[in-house]
């Protein structure tokens, strides 16, 4: 379904802007100097370890708490008006609630209320979405009666009742079964495509935030430690490191063979997994391509079966890892 | 229909925020069984009070008047039990539920969320009112002191529910667990209606310096103002001038505990409890 709005806000403006962001609980920094832009249109993963900052990060970006520094706008609007920033931003919560005695329009239609419309109006946008996020065979089933999957459906329709120019989705995915999963992140697509919103996701599908968003956030200890298109901030990590799987009788040999090639720095067993060694290669040669083949021709002649073998610092959760690896101050 | 019409502005027609709150909640209290659950149990332990007291009263036990006063009390105090504790649920329940953090994300402002709530917290008060008068009518068999029970009875249960569900409410929106909520909440209760019951013994047993303090404690007590109102009138027949003045403390507290609540304690309303909390923040 097209949202009325896509052309109020053009492709690409800024929607969201944060810059300074800071939270201090008592003595401890939950928050420091968060900056970031997020452009209409486009999904941002906000990535970082438990206890990094993310959920205090969404809740000042959802008016939900004040910053004690820094500033931020939702589109053009400034965080010292949150009642008007809350007319522009949709939010699924990690963790919410639904009463007992409502069924999935009945929900929707109050909560479109809330936002200011007519019990008719909002009854009609409530029908629209139950059929948008698929649930327009169960909008007079009571929410209690919903499976987890369609828990997280409903509210997401709730955060698109006032079609946000923002949408916040904090876990979305979480315990999911991973058709559920991929269908929920298909849905969330939708929403930045079809509606132009920008959309937040917090996530810890690593994977899954590498193949649905266009730009990512990773907090570790209150702190951006990487922002910026995931193609980007994928690029940017060490990739001189590359794991190969051999069988365990033949790690020895195999070892021999990779310290042998000139551009091979070190190859150690990757800690705690059988079978697993990890090359590392000297500075810049892992531009140079032909190492791999390198590799992978000096096994296949001495005779060593290759079970399995990886760049290491090629995908988002290499990032994440050798940037969180600090973890939680 | 533009679904994204003006995201600035309420549709004119619209109903107002605190009133779609407020049927919310009556619906969450009445369908969803809570304040009917709590009325039912009101019902039968007005049935065995009243048992107790007419089977008193027909071994001599209890004058009529005495009886008469007792059961209004009992309905009274018992109603106010109702409304506090279904006060002191509104916030933390939610929190507790995760069901607040939703309703703080929409733009309705937090006094209107707080409004709503309120009303909502009172709708049990004249259900109870209206279960307790039949019981009134047949335990008086007739007396002169009905009248008195009818008029000064609902008068100062109505001059009081807004006063303990608002109080309920207060504590909530400070509570983070249902559970510290309600021990509060009725330790609050138990505070106030004791020395009531303590107050009144001690005007017949003690000093006449003694019983003029427990005049005053009674008369700074708005359970004790309204537990000496109610004896003055129903007892001793007393004219409205004479019981006059202790209306006065049932009549502010209700006035003080919605003023915090309203104008101090509601705009404040965050998705954590806790006074520290309070104090920092205004969104």
């Amino acid at each position: 379904m097209q949202s009325d709005h896509a052309g109020h806000t053009g492709a690409g403006t800024d929607v969201l802007v944060a810059e300074g962001l800071a939270k201090t609980y008592g003595p401890r920094h939950a928050l420091r100097g968060l900056s970031f832009t997020l452009k209409s249109g486009r999904m941002l993963g906000f990535l970082g370890p438990n206890g990094a900052g993310k959920t205090t990060s969404i809740r000042i970006l959802t008016t939900i708490m004040e910053p004690d520094a820094g500033h931020f706008t939702v589109d053009g609007i400034s965080h010292k008006h949150p009642d008007q920033i809350r007319r522009r931003i949709g939010v699924l919560p990690e963790s919410f609630g639904l009463p007992k005695q409502m069924t999935g329009i009945e929900y929707l239609t109050y909560f479109g209320q809330l936002y200011g419309r007519t019990a008719s109006d909002a009854k009609a946008i409530g029908l629209r979405l139950m059929e948008e996020v698929g649930l327009k065979q169960r909008t007079r089933s009571l929410v209690s009666t919903y499976s987890h999957g369609m828990r997280q459906r409903i509210g997401i329709a709730r955060a698109l009742v006032n079609d946000p120019v923002v949408v916040f989705l904090d876990e979305p995915t979480i315990g999911l079964d991973p058709r559920g999963q991929q269908e929920l992140l298909g849905l969330v697509q939708q929403i930045a495509s079809d509606r132009g919103a920008g959309v937040i996701l917090c996530s810890h599908l690593l994977s899954e935030v590498e193949s649905v968003c266009d730009d990512v956030v990773i907090l570790s200890s209150g702190e951006v430690v990487a922002s910026g298109a995931v193609s980007e901030v994928i690029g940017r990590t060490e990739q001189n490191v590359i794991r190969i799987r051999v069988p365990t009788a033949a790690m020895e040999d195999a070892q021999r063979e990779l310290e042998a090639i000139p551009a091979v720095r070190k190859v150690v067993p990757a800690g705690g997994q059988p079978g697993w060694l990890r090359v590392e290669l000297d500075e810049g040669a892992s531009e140079d391509h032909p190492i791999n083949n390198r590799i992978l021709e000096t096994l296949i002649r001495a005779d060593i079966p290759i079970v399995s073998f990886e760049p290491e610092g090629g995908r988002l959760q290499d990032v994440f890892l050798q940037l969180t690896a600090g973890g939680i101050k | 229909m533009s679904i994204a019409a003006d995201r600035g502005a309420a549709s004119p027609s619209a109903a107002p925020t605190w009133w779609i709150v407020c049927a919310r909640e009556l619906r969450d209290l009445w369908v969803g069984g809570k304040a009917m659950s709590m009325i039912l149990l009101y019902t039968v332990l007005l049935g065995i009070y009243a048992y107790l007291f007419a089977s008193n009263s027909e071994l001599s036990l209890l004058p009529l008047k005495q009886m008469v006063l007792e059961i209004v009390k009992a309905a009274i105090f018992v109603g106010l039990f109702v409304c506090l504790i279904i006060g002191a649920d509104s916030f933390s329940g939610e929190r507790e539920r995760a069901t607040l953090e939703g309703l703080l994300l929409t733009p309705t402002s937090r006094r209107q969320i707080v409004v709503g709530k309120f009303l909502a917290a009172l709708s049990p008060w004249p259900v109870a009112l209206a279960v307790a008068i039949p019981y009134w009518v047949v335990l008086s068999k007739g007396d002169s002191s009905l009248g008195q029970a009818l008029l000064w009875g609902p008068l100062v249960g109505t001059l009081l529910a807004p006063a303990f569900a608002g109080l309920g409410m207060l504590v909530s929106v400070w509570c983070n667990s249902n559970k510290t909520s309600m021990l509060v909440s009725v330790g609050l209760y138990l505070v106030l209606i004791l020395p009531s019951q303590y107050s009144g013994l001690a005007t017949v047993t003690v000093s006449s310096q003694m019983a003029e303090r427990s005049n005053v404690f009674q008369l700074l007590n708005p359970m004790g103002a309204s537990s000496r109102l109610l004896h003055d009138a129903i007892m001793g027949s007393a004219p409205v001038h004479q019981v006059w003045p202790w209306v006065t403390t049932p009549a502010l507290f209700p006035v003080v505990v919605l003023a915090v609540l309203i104008a101090y304690v509601g705009p404040a309303l965050q998705l954590e409890g806790g006074m520290k909390r309070m104090r920092t923040r205004t969104v």
